[in-house]
């Protein structure tokens, strides 16, 4: 009975979603845009190189090409300061970025919505322990932990399926240790995922619907993932929508520490940093990564606010 | 409600040893120690410095001294500064990233929570999607984009502020726009999201059926909910800026806890990264026993057993 | 009311927007200076030194930006000259040596004196001298003192033995009847402590049976080399000849330290209230992380000659910050390595501000030389041989391209290498344009992966392809920075383009880095810069000296350092460089390096500010600098500023305290000469 049931509900569900989420402009733009920028940055170096002839790393052999170039017919963002394309560039980080960004905050989400309505929902003691531990691991120097990560996985410790699966996602070279950093980002960014979820959780569980389902006699895990967790969708979509620019900053700061993407490689928060420094006198170095970035992080919030709508059970209501 | 606070307060201390423990184990995983430089030292050089700090004695003892250090409530020298003990630095930077901190949470609360009610009353406004839009851009600009952007514009062509230092008045309003700016972009986006989720729900329709005026159906039952997921968000906020934040402190030279901390790791200060880190924790747990409080008197459906 | 807070941020965005685009429209070239003039109204310098200071003990600090205020507060034997940053008299006027090199006496200034007006005598020197050594204090930089006889023994703890009553000597062949005498240089000792034993057992098994049954006596400060003849008398004795060794003196270590006060303060001794200084200047406020001011002695003995009252220091990290306070008027000078490298082509224009000059350091990779596949000569020839070093250059714009590994910056080893490297290339069969040709020559490079055994297809303009080469396990390791980064990924372009072989990078933060490069873990090659302690070729090459050498290559040759230990040896100049120059080659024909350049100063000044030099080391003696009001007198051109354009004023300042100096050796030879002339009347 119940699989049957969870059938209806399911086709219904996605399928109104879906005809809400198409009537929403916005929320369309940003999922062409999206589908765009992940067609770029999936086959966008392999065009560049075909049509233009330029790559992200290729460092001109000619003396007075090594230097920062404003944009130009074959450099169409312009160049970095070692005469490097920027555009090639700006899509080759975008394969960071945007995987970087995805797999973080979904890991985040997953993590983070579990332990937060966990831990609401079933109160006392069991929410006083696990929000204490979400508090130590808030406490623990996160810089140490990552240089002691990357000690213990230095060199030959990695395990050489780790090694082979990120040269397979990297694609265009041996990006290392791209898998420690979504445990690294992981660590982290669900925490205060878990506190918001949490925080709604406690203030939902004693309204009458969660009563109504517990006197239906629903399972504890029925009532906190079928109706607390969609009830929170709002805010946790949002505060997921604000972890992917954070996360991508994060990586950024990794990548100093030696974590995540090693040069010549780039990503998009490492070009917006190296950017900056000369914005002064060669603007298109900041402006270019810059504006990429901000356009994807305003498509994925518009996609995101469109899904929060689309998805929304009190929205179906009406 | 006093013995729940008491409770959590007393588990504050077990807590911190946790933290600090961990840490500790954590620096003697770190490779690399406080005196390796460029120059590799002669092994009796080492040695000296090694037998000066007592490096030289089992693990046990170290740790031992640590913890009881550490209960005492003083946490040494700097091992990187010599002869400044640990207290004072850290009461010496608190106040910078302090003050830079409250001021800018105070300008987010402000900015963010205005923009972020008016954006969930007009939804689907030119307000709401102007509004939501900017904080979109403010999330999007990280801050070591926006401060030195600031700097060019306020400084370095118009000349009006300082670039940086902490020189007076003057001299905060761009970290404290620059720190602020993200903050309320959070704060905004939540508290619409927030908003716009008990604007629908049950109780308010029943409070304006009842005709209760739009201000105190706002003011006082909506509102109240509607910042939840802001005051969540507040106990991490308010510890990490009183932590100061490194990037603005970088950008403006600002002598503030956030860069003394992340230098004392690269530096492997191990007193004072102890000493910052049981601070910290203890300030992050005691925000975050704040905001458990205020879930009660915001919701009155929140109970605290 | 929020509304109107949004049309604020509204403002403020389109603000930076309009100011974003028109930067790349405005353009500041038209104006003659980078920013603003603002002349300070007082004799105050403002100054960026750097990270903040770790500590004001001289003998504690190892870096950059503490030296720099140090020698402000400290006065020592020797000052560095504001140009060459060669010794010029300072407490001591004047100082001899015996002809075998081993014993060094200084003759002080009867003026001298510390900061409360207490005089500094011979004996002040001695005390500071033995507790830089003390192993308590555990200085980092105590091995600059190890050339003093016994100053590595005290330091380490050793202990003399003593067997049947006698001291036993170093060498057992020159055991003489009464036992080795302490005040002579050579006698045994040992470290004492269980570790010490097993290793000595282990290693040195001569030893460990000569020392059984012996017993021990501690090295003590009172061996050291260092002891007061007279209140202005001091005599310094060495374990073996170091003609580098009065340069030496001018690092900070070797202050002048008031023992009275650091005994009495403990470890308050350097708060402001407390501190007593020897130099120039003393301690006004320090506000860590914010700044620090220190203010004219009276005390001083050249205080006539002392022109700044105040200098604040400023401690910064970020590159880009200094250069937005400079720019704004807010800081003065700023010190080496400051101007961000992109930013050359716009900030070298301003020819009155910036300095480019180079510098006492040397930056190349290490090989791992025992492991594959770098433990091929060839294949270590190749990898140098195929980096363009003059693109490099091009591209960095602040370093100077070097195939060798003493920088060029001292004029005299530049002549005695130029002629010894001729000679040996010559009889390997080089030429001189081979000589050359190490700093790029891909047709050679290929030529020489051939040699190691690799399959290479070649490719045009002497370019080729390397289809074999293992790289697996190979990496190109640097520390993180910035300027590594970008030298790093040029270099990895540059050995795809000529070999056809891409080395994987890998950045490591600072502290991981360090044991990982010491220990020689790293797989392949190691990014190392160095910088010298003093000013002599000896600073560089010692890096290879000894088995246990610090090189983190694995490269060692008994032959190597029994060249440098004859070279040392040798008092005279030009013969002592030519043997240090047929080291040099020897190590540099093995190629455990690639050196890639040697930095430039890269730093920035205000025309107002004179006597500030671009020196190799950036250490400014404060007392050479002033302010200028006059626009007239202003700097100008100031890649000259070493040359034409140096201030007479400052010229003449340098020239009256070198004379004390030069007046002592011409009395003495005189002297000498008037010996000899009486014995040859004789």
């Amino acid at each position: 009975m119940s699989d049957n049931k969870e059938f209806v509900k399911g086709t219904s569900l996605w399928k109104d979603a879906w005809r809400r989420l198409l009537k929403n402009k916005l929320a369309v733009f940003g999922l062409v845009v999206m589908i765009v920028m992940t067609i770029l940055v999936v086959f966008g170096p392999f065009l560049l190189l075909k049509i233009l002839g330029v790559d992200a790393t290729s460092v001109p052999d000619n003396q007075d090409l090594l230097k920062a170039i404003p944009p130009n017919a074959k450099h169409w963002m312009g160049t970095d300061d070692l005469g490097r394309d920027l555009f090639a560039r700006v899509i080759q980080g975008g394969r960071i970025s945007l995987m970087v960004g995805v797999i973080s905050t979904f890991v985040s989400l997953v993590v983070g919505v579990s332990y937060g309505a966990i831990a609401g929902y079933v109160g006392g003691r069991v929410d006083n322990f696990m929000m204490r531990l979400v508090d130590i691991f808030y406490s623990i120097p996160y810089i140490l932990l990552v240089i002691v990560l990357l000690e213990v996985f230095k060199g030959e410790n990695t395990p050489s399926i780790i090694t082979a699966v990120s040269e397979l996602f990297g694609g265009s070279g041996p990006l290392n240790q791209i898998f420690l950093l979504f445990f690294a980002l992981g660590l982290v960014s669900w925490l205060t995922m878990a506190r918001v979820v949490r925080g709604q959780v406690l203030s939902l569980k004693n309204q009458e619907f969660v009563m109504a389902a517990k006197a239906t006699g629903v399972s504890s895990f029925g009532i906190i993932f079928r109706h607390l967790v969609p009830n929170t969708l709002g805010p946790v979509i949002v505060y997921a929508t604000l972890t992917i620019p954070s996360v991508m900053l994060s990586e950024a700061f990794l990548s100093y520490l030696g974590m995540g993407v090693q040069a010549p490689y780039a990503s998009w928060g490492s070009l917006a940093a190296e950017g900056i420094k000369n914005i002064a006198i060669f603007p298109w170095q900041l402006i270019f990564p810059g504006v990429t970035m901000a356009l994807t992080l305003f498509s994925l919030n518009f996609l995101g606010d469109g899904l929060r709508d689309a998805l929304d059970p009190q929205t179906r209501k009406f | 409600m006093w013995h729940f606070i008491l409770k959590r307060l007393l588990t504050i201390i077990p807590m911190a040893l946790i933290v600090v423990t961990v840490t500790w184990g954590l620096i003697r995983l770190a490779p690399g120690n406080f005196y390796s430089g460029e120059k590799k030292l002669p092994p009796a050089i080492e040695k000296n410095i090694r037998a000066k700090y007592g490096l030289d004695q089992p693990w046990y003892v170290q740790y031992g001294k640590v913890i009881g250090r550490i209960v005492r409530l003083d946490f040494g020298d700097s091992l990187k500064y010599e002869g400044q003990s640990v207290n004072t630095i850290i009461k010496r930077h608190l106040p910078y990233s302090a003050t830079i901190g409250i001021l800018a949470y105070l300008f987010a609360v402000v900015v963010g929570l205005s923009a972020g009610i008016i954006a969930a009353l007009k939804q689907n406004s030119g307000f709401d999607y102007g509004s939501m839009a900017l904080s979109m851009l403010g999330l999007s600009v990280p801050s070591f984009v926006m401060g030195p952007i600031l700097v060019l514009v306020f400084s370095l062509w118009l000349f009006i502020l300082p670039p940086a230092r902490f020189t007076g008045l003057s001299s905060l309003v761009l970290p404290v726009f620059t720190l602020g700016a993200i903050y309320a972009a959070y704060i905004a986006r939540m508290t619409r999201a927030g908003m716009l989720e008990i604007l629908r729900s049950d109780y308010i329709r029943t409070a304006r059926a009842k005709g209760l005026s739009e201000k105190t159906v706002l003011l006082k039952h909506a509102l109240r909910g509607g910042i939840i997921p802001v005051v969540s968000f507040t106990g991490p906020a308010l510890a990490s800026l009183l932590a100061g934040t490194v990037v603005v402190e970088r950008v403006f030279a600002i002598p503030g806890l956030g860069n003394m901390f992340v230098q004392s790791v690269f530096n492997r200060d191990e007193p004072l990264i102890l000493g910052v880190v049981a601070f910290l924790s203890i300030m992050l747990m005691v925000f975050n026993l704040i905001v458990d409080i205020s879930y009660g008197f915001l919701d009155p459906r929140i109970r605290y057993e | 009311m929020s509304q109107k807070i949004f049309c604020r941020i509204l403002t403020g965005i389109v603000l930076f927007s309009v100011g974003v685009v028109s930067i790349g429209c405005s353009n500041a070239g038209n104006s003659k200076y980078w920013g603003k003039i603002d002349v300070p109204k007082e004799d105050n310098l403002r100054y960026i030194t750097g990270s903040e200071p770790e500590s004001l003990d001289p003998q504690f600090v190892t870096g950059q930006p503490e030296a720099r205020i140090l020698i402000g507060l400290f006065d020592r034997l020797v000052e560095y000259h504001p140009k060459t940053m060669q010794p010029i008299p300072s407490l001591a006027s004047s100082w001899e040596t015996t002809p075998d090199g081993l014993v060094y006496t200084f003759h002080l200034r009867k003026d001298g004196k510390f900061s409360n007006g207490d005089p500094i005598k011979a004996k002040d020197f001695v005390w500071s001298f033995k507790r830089g050594l003390s192993p308590e204090l555990a200085s980092r930089y105590a091995f600059l003192g190890y050339d003093m006889k016994y100053g590595e023994e005290y330091n380490s703890g050793k202990s003399f033995v003593k067997k049947n009553g006698k001291f036993l000597p170093e060498d057992p062949a020159g055991a003489s009847l009464d036992g080795c005498d302490l005040s002579g240089p050579k006698c045994l000792a040992v470290v004492t402590d269980e570790e010490g034993m097993k290793e000595l057992k282990e290693n040195d098994k001569d030893t460990a049976s000569r020392i059984e049954g012996a017993e021990f006596v501690p090295v003590t400060a009172d061996n050291v080399g260092i002891s007061a003849v007279d209140d202005y008398t001091l005599k310094a004795t060495l374990k073996q000849p170091a003609p580098y060794f009065v340069g030496l003196l001018c690092h900070q270590f070797f202050s002048a330290l008031h023992q009275p006060s650091m005994d009495k303060f403990k470890k308050e001794w350097m708060k402001p209230e407390n501190i007593v200084t020897s130099g120039a200047y003393q301690l006004e406020s320090w506000d860590p992380y914010d700044q620090m001011t220190i203010a004219k002695s009276d005390k001083y003995w050249d205080a006539k000659n002392v022109k700044l009252n105040k200098i604040q220091f400023y401690p910064m990290d970020e590159q880009t910050t200094m250069m937005n306070i400079y720019k704004a008027g807010r800081v003065d000078a700023l010190y080496n390595h400051t101007v961000p490298a992109a930013w050359n082509d716009e900030i070298k224009k301003f020819k009155d501000e910036y300095l480019l000059h180079p510098e006492v350091t040397i930056e190349y990779y290490t090989f791992s030389i025992k492991k594959k596949p770098f433990d091929s000569i060839h294949v270590r020839r190749a990898f140098s041989l195929s980096v363009n070093r003059a693109n490099l250059e091009a591209f960095r714009k602040t370093i100077k391209q070097t195939a060798d590994f003493v920088p060029s910056i001292f004029p005299e080893y530049e002549k005695a290498r130029k002629k010894v490297f001729a000679e040996l290339a010559k009889k390997d069969g080089m030429t001189e344009k081979d000589l050359e040709a190490r700093l790029f020559d891909p047709a050679q490079a290929c030529k020489e992966m051939k040699e190691a055994g690799y399959s290479v297809t070649d490719g045009k303009d002497g370019k080729c392809k390397v289809s074999d080469f293992p790289l697996d396990g190979v990496e190109l390791t640097y520390n993180t920075a910035e300027s590594n980064k970008a030298v790093a990924e040029f270099v990895q372009s540059q050995w795809k383009q000529n070999l056809g072989i891409t080395i994987p990078l890998k950045n490591m933060e600072f502290k991981t880095f360090l044991p990982y490069r010491s220990a020689i873990e790293y797989k392949g090659m190691a990014r190392a810069g160095w910088v010298g302690d003093y000013m002599d070729p000896f600073t560089f090459l010692s890096q290879f000296y000894s088995p246990k050498n610090d090189s983190s290559t694995g490269w060692w040759n008994p032959k190597y350092d029994a060249l440098l230990d004859d070279a040392n040896k040798d008092l005279d100049p030009t013969s002592r460089f030519e043997k240090m120059a047929r080291a040099e080659y020897m190590m540099m024909m093995d190629q455990p390096v690639i050196p890639l350049g040697v930095a430039g100063t890269n730093w920035m000044k205000k025309p107002y500010v004179k006597g500030l030099y671009p020196n190799p080391g950036t250490m400014h003696p404060w007392k050479f600098v002033y302010i200028e009001r006059d626009p007239s007198k202003w700097d100008h051109d100031v890649d000259k500023i070493m040359t034409e354009q140096s201030d007479p004023a400052v010229d003449a300042q340098v020239a009256a305290l070198e004379k004390t100096q030069l007046d002592f050796e011409k009395s003495r030879t005189e002297l000498t000469k008037k010996e000899s002339g009486e014995k040859d009347a004789d």
